[in-house]
């Protein structure tokens, strides 16, 4: 429709000729030449607004209009480079701010996990209370049982990760696996993008196939996407598999944010694991995925599969005495995977990151209505030559259009950037991390949307001002400036009020992040993170057994104990704080659980000197020692909060415990430890000695004198001394290491914390704007007033009244915002309550502070007036 | 003479009428803008005033609707000029416009005289 149909030279020329015929024919009728043209062109009425009309028809006005629009507006805006830069530049921040946190919304809570059909339909299911770190709800049994009976499911599928490696070449290459269900890729609705998927296993699920499913990423990486690679062998665990399919670019397995590199049957799980944990229905370790049947919501579908798993406990009650109660979830929130620690954060920054927009548009509302004062002339005589209203309201909407979509376009730019920002707060570590965010359509479509409503929210207000002014009042009176600013400061101070507390409200929430993160890492974690070294190895792919693995491990203790200032060396399965502790099943000597009690705790495996060497403080009885081995009889280390829960006023040493189906004898108690999360309570935790329960992959822990990875070279050096192939990765030190623990607190104080600075940096723009402004629209009443005798004094604190008068009131309205919102974040803070007095009183004074340091100046400048001068410039 | 009729006892053509009027005029034959214009002024015994503006948006406006069709030819007296005529959906236009017309005439009539207008008789 935008396309003419017609040229308006073909209409001018159709014109012409019936002018030309109508002359013709006034001549025959017996008109004289020159007398038939001139009626023609009389009779024809207005040519000229004929074509007029023609070409408005032929075109949609409004976007002629429009074209128009934006030519004029970009032209005002280059007249006026300062203005359009300090507002594109204003609101390029705070819709930076908002596109960050939504891409990172977006890759996350919205596409939890990538590449599969249904992701809305999709559930995950939990076993027992609520937790942020769900053990695996279902054994094998339980699973194929309900797999089998459920009506409310269109599928269940079943996963477990684990650590694999690819061996057969010279270096074995450790991968992120999952063991899965036949049905898997089914359910998920993803299909190999070359070969076919697991379910030719399905009648045989519990034996296995030897074969596996690549991720897009490995077989990209390791295999050069060579298309033939299906049907051909590799060896996981140095046991031979056939490559039966290609996963699809994207697909990375069923956690939110962590990436499995290849699939391999159920049945395979004895070849990875080493046990055949698949037989027994008391083995918890499959993970579950179901797909909702149509019609069907998530309650339904957990009404049902806890009237199933009744009926299992009733039928097998002897492997369901822990808890078999089921929750479901849907994905955005699910347990398993990272967004169990971002559904609370994102939301929480995303409406910090408004605010911070909503303070950039106030500035830029102000900065407009400043504009809209020296653009008082234009816009009258505009109004006077006839155009209407709406037109100029349109006219200045359309500015302001222009500069959201360059502060949109610059906030796309940060955005590409920042987007990647997430994963810079996690440390290197072991854990197949994918948690990032990108910039694509949705982002882009959201990212223009906001800046379109910024330009609606920060230009309305001041447009409907603008183009309210009685033009011949603003044309004939220029002194308007004198007296016509009332009502228009009074709007800019009402906006600077708002600003004042919405800055406060930011402030504040920053405050009590940086806060809380202040106090959970002053928060003592129960052993000294400083000065150890760490190593990851894993002794598996390169084909120790069990005891050729321990002898490594006592040689490689002894050489490593021997190098110039190492003080203690030890092994772990796991680290502090790393997300890396597993759990495991107990039953204390003496101890009656109650009905569906959970008897799950943590479990570390440990080395000789585990306790000497993390510096945790031993309680009672004594360390492990390398004597605690196989031959020995099999012994265990339980905290604190272990024995206060189990044994309450009795002395746990020499009492009997049983861990995973095996029974040990307590010989040590140890101080409690932080092992999760630094904001959690400490937990119980036993711990069982590496030469005792052996774990193929290993932690290395070297406490040393100075810096721990000034020793990594030494270090390496000794271990290959024992086997030059073992790859050491992941070498970092325990501090380092443990940032993981607390990355999602980190996330928050560092946004908050910069999103406040942002928001006191506005704060005093705006205040600065407001006051400098009011100041020089007065230079005329301040000259009057010196020049009858007021003083410099009066008339620098009158400014300054005025500035901190608004301040006030912004403080005030602040406070009272501040306290009736930040108990949400109640459950996100540590160590610190919601309605903190003393980060109010900080964040109060350092407002106070900014607005007077803003105010000072224009105060300076209006006192140093000189009357003459500003009498005679009016 | 041209137009003996004063200028006021002229009748402004409602919207929707000139179309009518037009598209009954080329039910004769293709005829250019200025014919058209001079036909309806005459078979009106110059009560309507066509104003010219408004009858070559009008024709830009059938066009549109595909109800005439245009092309340039030349005219009698040997003038360039842009010649509309009838397409078949014109046609049928023409029909449904007529009797809608006459509904409406008749139903004035019926009105204001207590009886059919005369052309419906």
């Amino acid at each position: 429709m935008f396309r003419r149909r017609r040229s308006a030279d073909d209409f001018t020329e159709e014109i012409k000729s019936h002018l030309a015929l109508e002359a013709d024919e006034l001549q025959s009728e017996g008109l004289s030449e020159e007398e038939a043209r001139r009626r023609a062109r009389v009779e024809f009425g207005n040519a000229q607004t004929a074509q007029e009309r023609f070409h408005l028809r032929s075109r949609i006005v409004w976007f002629d209009n429009l074209l128009h629009d934006i030519k004029f507006a970009i032209r005002q805006l280059i007249r006026n480079p300062g203005f359009a830069s300090v507002a594109i530049v204003t609101l390029a921040l705070g819709i930076a701010a908002n596109s960050t946190i939504f891409s990172w919304i977006n890759s996350t809570l919205l596409d939890p996990i990538p590449g599969i059909a249904h992701t809305s339909d999709m559930i995950t299911i939990m076993r027992g209370e609520r937790s942020e770190h769900p053990t695996p709800p279902f054994s094998y049994l339980d699973f194929a049982d309900l797999r089998d009976s459920t009506r409310t499911l269109s599928g269940l599928l079943a996963y477990h990760d684990e650590y694999m490696a690819i061996t057969g070449s010279d270096k074995p290459e450790r991968v992120y696996g999952a063991v899965v269900s036949s049905n898997y890729f089914e359910v998920l609705g993803v299909r190999p993008i070359l070969g076919r998927s697991l379910e030719s296993t399905a009648p045989n699920e519990r034996l296995g196939t030897a074969e596996a499913v690549l991720g897009y990423g490995l077989w990209q990486k390791r295999f050069g996407a060579d298309p033939s690679i299906i049907g051909k062998a590799i060896q996981i665990n140095l046991h031979p598999y056939t490559i039966v399919g290609i996963a699809p670019e994207g697909f990375q397995g069923c956690k939110s944010g962590l990436r499995s590199d290849l699939w391999i049957p159920l049945g395979m799980d004895p070849q990875v694991w080493g046990g055949d944990r698949i037989k027994y229905r008391d083995a918890l370790w499959l993970n579950v995925l179901g797909k909702l049947k149509p019609g069907v919501d998530h309650h339904q579908a957990e009404n049902e599969l806890n009237i199933l798993m009744q009926g299992l406990a009733e039928r097998f009650p002897d492997a369901h005495k822990g808890p078999n109660m089921i929750s479901s979830d849907p994905l955005w929130r699910s347990p398993f995977g990272v967004n169990v620690y971002l559904y609370g954060t994102l939301p929480i920054l995303s409406a910090l990151a408004l605010l911070l927009l909503l303070l950039a548009c106030a500035n830029v509302a102000n900065l407009l209505l400043v504009r809209s004062v020296t653009r008082r002339r234009e816009l009258a005589i505009r109004l006077s030559m006839g155009a209407s209203r709406r037109r100029l309201v349109l006219q200045l909407m359309v500015e302001n259009a222009l500069i959201a979509l360059a502060g949109g376009g610059l906030a796309l730019l940060l955005t590409t950037w920042t987007a990647h920002g997430l994963s810079a707060f996690l440390p290197p570590t072991t854990l197949p991390l994918t948690l990032n965010g990108s910039v694509d359509r949705t982002v882009l479509v959201v990212t223009i949307i906001i800046s379109l409503l910024t330009a609606a929210v920060s230009g309305i207000l001041p447009a409907l001002r603008a183009s309210s002014l009685a033009p011949v009042s603003a044309l004939k009176d220029e002194a308007l400036n004198i007296s016509g600013g009332i009502h228009k400061s009074r709007l800019a101070g009402g906006l600077v009020v708002g600003q004042i507390a919405l800055s406060m409200l930011l402030l504040v929430c920053a405050g009590l992040f940086v806060r809380s993160l202040q106090s959970e890492q002053n928060s003592d974690p129960g052993f000294d993170p400083n000065h150890v070294f760490l190593a990851y190895f894993d002794l598996g792919p390169m084909g120790y057994s069990r005891a050729q693995g321990i002898e490594f491990d006592r040689q490689m203790l002894v050489r490593l104990k021997s190098l110039p200032g190492v003080q203690s060396v030890t092994l772990g399965d796991f680290a502090p704080l790393s997300f890396s502790i597993r759990t495991d099943f107990i039953q204390p000597e003496g101890y009656v659980p109650g009905k569906n009690e959970s008897m799950e705790v943590d479990r570390g495996v440990a080395g000789p000197e585990y306790l000497r060497t993390v510096r945790t403080a031993l309680l009672a009885g004594r360390d492990f020692t390398d004597s605690d081995d196989a031959s020995a009889r099999p012994v265990s280390i339980v905290n604190k909060a272990l024995a206060d829960r189990y044994w309450p006023g009795q002395d746990p040493l020499g009492k009997r415990l049983q861990v995973a189906g095996h029974w040990t004898t307590v010989v040590g108690v140890a101080a409690n430890g932080k092992y999760r999360r630094l904001v959690y309570d400490a937990a119980p935790l036993v711990l069982i000695p590496m030469l005792q329960s052996y774990r193929s992959g290993q932690i290395l822990y070297v406490r040393v004198a100075g810096d721990p990875l000034s020793y990594a070279s030494s270090v390496e050096r000794t271990v290959h001394g024992l086997n030059a192939d073992l790859p050491l990765f992941n070498e970092t030190t325990l501090a380092a290491n443990m940032r993981l623990g607390n990355a999602f607190e980190r996330i928050e104080a560092a946004f908050a914390g910069s999103f406040g600075l942002l928001a006191l940096i506005l704060a005093a723009i705006g205040v600065y704007g407001v006051v400098a402004y009011a100041t020089k629209q007065r230079t005329h009443e301040i000259g009057i007033r010196m020049a009858i005798g007021a003083g410099k004094r009066d008339i620098f604190r009158q400014v300054l009244g005025r500035g901190l008068r608004l301040a006030g009131f912004g403080l005030v309205l602040g406070l009272m915002i501040s306290f009736a919102l930040t108990r949400y974040l109640h459950g996100m803070l540590y160590g610190v309550g919601t309605a903190d007095w003393l980060t109010f009183v900080i964040v109060a004074i350092l407002l106070c502070v900014i607005t007077l340091i803003a105010c000072f100046v224009p105060a300076r400048r209006a006192a140093s007036v000189d009357p003459m001068q500003a009498l005679r410039t009016e | 003479m041209p137009s003996q009729n004063n200028p006021d006892d002229r009748i402004a053509l409602l919207q929707g009428t000139l179309d009518l009027l037009i598209l009954k005029t080329l039910v004769l034959g293709s005829c250019h803008g200025q014919g058209i214009a001079r036909s309806i002024q005459r078979q009106s015994e110059e009560v309507f005033f066509v104003d010219h503006g408004s009858l070559y948006l009008a024709l830009q406006r059938l066009e549109d609707k595909k109800w005439i069709s245009a092309k340039w030819g030349v005219s009698e007296n040997n003038r360039k000029a842009r010649f509309y005529s009838l397409t078949a959906k014109g046609r049928q236009q023409l029909v449904e416009k007529t009797s809608e017309w006459q509904r409406l005439t008749r139903a004035m009539g019926l009105i204001l005289d207590g009886r059919p207008s005369s052309e419906e008789a």
